[in-house]
């Protein structure tokens, strides 16, 4: 069961569906009756990303084409757009490998961009050593009618740092999944998300993080706002091994539904087998606060102006933990004209 | 070091289950194994009316069809449900009349037990004696019910289930399985074929129940695995409290407990019910001989205001996998969950609660504490969902875990699932072992490690403790150091 094999093979019954634990709240095996045929190669211009003009560097793998391998060198510090473009009715699954060798520094700013019907997979295979810095900002940015399925595999060497903060408005369908195997050993680790979903939009953010050694420590905000009939899934699950003790993890979650049809879903979850360990999440579901409001409209300020206001203050928490200062104006820029599109 | 030792071989005593005997009184068995026949002796041997044999075949053919669930975090030797015996009573004795009728083994045994909640007078018939009806499930048949006359006074029924089946057969046949359906569950759907007894009570509209509603299960009979069956209906505006508490005796095979619970809760009505759960986990060191307690426990909030509230306190078997639930169809319904469960040694326990928000302005409150000690697993699993209708639905979790030692685990694994917008749901959850600077703190005070250990755990379950009747909280307080010694040092 895997969705790469089930675009390799065009074979349906290999999609993971809602009878798969872990993919309960995001079905595909439901979705998609019919096995889409391979993409063709992407025709016409490409369109400026959304992070243009802010990395030296940039790697597009189109419908599926091409691949990235890249190495950030010790000592290197390096910006790279890392662009996943899907279009068509097609089905493509992509690679890239990401490595930043002990004392290097990678920001990686990744989008996800697309337009028709397609079916894609992106796999990423990313380690960062000892000392090294990668932050990771990922933009998505589907087609709604599109299905998209990224998962990452994170291996951090101990004094490892890594940072991310996923942005999403989903698709028809969406996962955006992070895997992370944390080794203790004062590796840092940051997991973070927003989701801004409105129409018939699904988005699922899952992450796993595995603590495997002694002092390690994790962090994870992830913020989301659906409207409509959309559909947001949070999954974070972090499991302590056994011996992985003076670990520290803490997880929220925290979401709006604005509208009477929207729906989230959440699952956070802790599995620990050590006991010295602070562990802790916390999980709200809610509608934007009446008081707020009230306040906000009695001093002038319009309903509508109001409680974009308030929903921007909301995901903004999560907007300001990111630490590159360019990246994270495309982000604020993103979340308001999202947010104002649908007023 | 001679203190060290000295803790260690109280420990090693105290992890000896104390309510370990076998209580000999001669049993009728049906033969071993399941099939149809055995569901037609069982029926036959109770003396059940045509309509329950055919709700009971009706449930094995289904059950037949059904496959044994696996994704909860336990493990287990398969079991072989063709080796276990399905029906054992204790020898019919022409039906008691009064307590002077009662096996003298079976009161001797609750002397043993040491039942705290004054039984024993009760049952010795002392004057003056504290009105609590004690419906005592000996095995599978209930031997006695006391007090009766007092609650039919009040037009409360209260009896075994196969008494109701009896004397009130549209009240069970209104509501047996209308809140865990026949085939609900591989469990459920099993215990709905061979269930061997259990209590039934009807609270008629208005009624406040004059007492608290009791009963002790205890597992005697070699090999016979138990399927009790209890049913609660309070109509509208009654309320009652029940209290359910178990111990067991000591043996070497598995045994499998596969009870059904259903409450049904009418227009502004009440029902609380609380759990004692004590039955014998395993060897502590090897986790063999404990039972297998997976129960279907689960309250159907179906009136209006109606409102239902579950606290158990499980300490003992070596698996418990149960997750007492609400579902709160009425308008302005609420449902609460209080839980202390603690594993020690070899014990699993999956356990938690469903919250199911179906009408509106229902509101629920989940508190959850577990404690893992020794090489336990201890996984706290709820539900909370609002369908579409259920605008204001309100719940709050609170799930908090503590470790003692380095190679026991627990898991929080909370699912939520909202679909409107006029819900909000909080939960919170935390993992921790005991805090070095408290335990510091007390032992300072001239407090040993273990009273210090004692002493922060009553601390960490006290918001479920004084949920419990009085006379609950009691044995339930002096149980959690129980289960817990041992674990420390």
């Amino acid at each position: 069961m895997s969705v790469i094999a089930s675009i390799r093979a065009r074979d349906v019954a290999e999609l993971p569906g809602k009878r798969d634990e872990d993919w309960r709240w995001t079905d595909l095996r439901g979705l998609i009756r019919e096995a889409p045929e391979p993409s063709r190669p992407y025709s016409g211009d490409l369109p400026a990303g959304p992070f243009a003009g802010l990395a030296a560097e940039e790697v597009v793998i189109a419908n599926g084409e091409g691949g990235a391998h890249v190495d950030v060198l010790p000592a290197q510090t390096r910006r790279l757009a890392l662009r996943f473009v899907s279009q068509g009715d097609g089905g493509h699954a992509a690679r890239a490998s990401i490595a930043v060798e002990a004392g290097g520094t990678l920001v990686l700013l990744e989008s996800y961009e697309g337009q028709g019907g397609y079916l894609g997979h992106a796999g990423l295979a990313i380690s960062v050593g000892t000392g090294a810095t990668l932050e990771r900002i990922v933009l998505a940015d589907d087609s709604g009618d599109g299905v998209t399925v990224s998962q990452a595999e994170v291996h951090l060497e101990p004094g490892a740092r890594f940072v991310q903060t996923v942005l999403t408005s989903g698709a028809r369908r969406q996962r955006l999944e992070t895997h992370v195997r944390h080794p203790g050993g004062h590796a840092e680790l940051r997991l973070d998300g927003v989701y801004l979903l409105s129409g018939k939009r699904h988005a699922d953010l899952t992450t796993v993080v595995t603590h495997e050694g002694l002092d390690g420590a994790t962090t994870q905000l992830a913020k989301g706002v659906v409207r409509d009939q959309a559909r947001g899934v949070f999954q974070g699950r972090i499991v302590v091994a056994e011996g992985a003790d003076r670990t520290d993890a803490r997880m929220g979650h925290h979401a709006l539904i604005l509208s009477d049809r929207a729906e989230v879903d959440a699952k956070p979850e802790l599995e620990i087998y050590a006991d010295d360990v602070a562990c802790a999440h916390g999980n709200t579901v809610g509608a934007l606060d009446d008081e707020a409001l009230f306040y906000a409209r009695q001093r002038g300020i319009p309903e509508a102006e109001a409680r974009a206001l308030l929903t921007e203050a909301f995901v903004g928490e999560v907007i300001d933990r990111i630490g590159d200062e360019a990246a994270r104006d495309v982000a604020r820029a993103w979340v308001a004209g999202r947010l104002a599109g649908e007023g | 070091m001679a203190a060290v030792k000295q803790t260690v071989e109280h420990v090693q005593s105290l992890e000896r289950y104390k309510h370990g005997f076998v209580t000999d009184i001669e049993q009728d068995f049906a033969p071993k194994g399941l099939n149809a026949d055995i569901v037609r002796f069982i029926s036959g041997k109770k003396g059940e009316p045509e309509w329950m044999l055919e709700w009971r075949l009706g449930a094995f053919e289904r059950w037949l069809a059904l496959e044994e669930p696996d994704w909860a975090k336990v493990s287990f030797p398969r079991i072989d449900y063709q080796d276990s015996y399905y029906y054992a009573a204790p020898r019919a004795k022409e039906g008691p009349k009064s307590l002077d009728d009662v096996d003298p083994d079976l009161l001797e045994t609750y002397k043993k037990l040491g039942i705290p909640l004054k039984e024993q007078e009760v049952l010795a018939g002392v004057v003056g004696a504290p009105r609590y009806a004690v419906d005592a499930v000996f095995d599978s048949v209930s031997v006695v019910t006391t007090f009766k006359k007092e609650l039919a006074a009040a037009g409360v029924i209260f009896c075994s289930m196969s008494e109701a089946i009896r004397e009130h057969p549209d009240l069970v046949r209104q509501y047996l399985g209308s809140v865990v359906p026949v085939s609900d569950n591989y469990f459920a759907c099993l215990n709905s074929a061979v269930f061997s007894d259990g209590s039934f009570v009807y609270v008629p509209p208005g009624v406040r129940c004059p007492m608290e509603l009791s009963t002790y299960f205890r597992i005697n009979a070699e090999n016979s695995g138990q399927f009790e069956r209890t049913l609660i209906i309070a109509d509208k505006g009654a309320y009652v409290s029940y209290l359910e508490g178990c111990t067991a005796p000591m043996r070497d095979e598995n045994q499998l407990h596969a009870a059904v619970v259903e409450l049904v809760a009418l227009e502004d009505a009440e029902i609380k019910y609380s759990t004692v759960q004590n039955w014998y986990p395993g060897d502590p060191e090897t986790g063999k001989g404990g039972i297998y307690n997976f129960v279907t426990k689960r309250a159907d909030c179906r009136g209006d205001r109606s409102k239902v509230s579950w606290t158990q306190v499980e300490t003992g078997s070596a698996i418990t996998w149960k997750y007492p639930s609400c579902v709160l169809r009425g308008n302005g319904s609420s449902g609460e969950f209080y839980s202390i469960a603690i594993t020690n040694g070899r014990q699993q326990a999956d356990t938690g609660t469903k919250m199911i928000h179906l009408g509106a302005d229902t509101r629920s409150r989940i508190i959850s504490k577990g404690i893992s000690a020794g090489r336990s697993s201890n996984t706290y699993r709820g539900l909370v969902s609002a369908h579409p209708k259920a605008k204001g639905a309100r719940n709050f979790t609170q799930c908090d875990s503590l470790l003692i030692g380095k190679h026991c685990a627990a898991h929080t694994v909370p699912y939520v699932e909202a679909r409107n917008g006029h819900t909000v749901f909080e939960h919170e959850a935390t993992t921790t072992r005991l805090s070095e600077d408290q335990l510091f703190y007390a032992r300072q005070r001239g407090l040993s490690e273990e009273e210090a250990v004692q002493l922060l755990v009553n601390g960490f379950v006290k918001d479920v403790l004084q949920e419990l009747p009085m006379e609950f909280a009691v044995e339930a307080q002096k149980l959690v150091a129980i289960s817990l010694e041992g674990s420390v040092g």
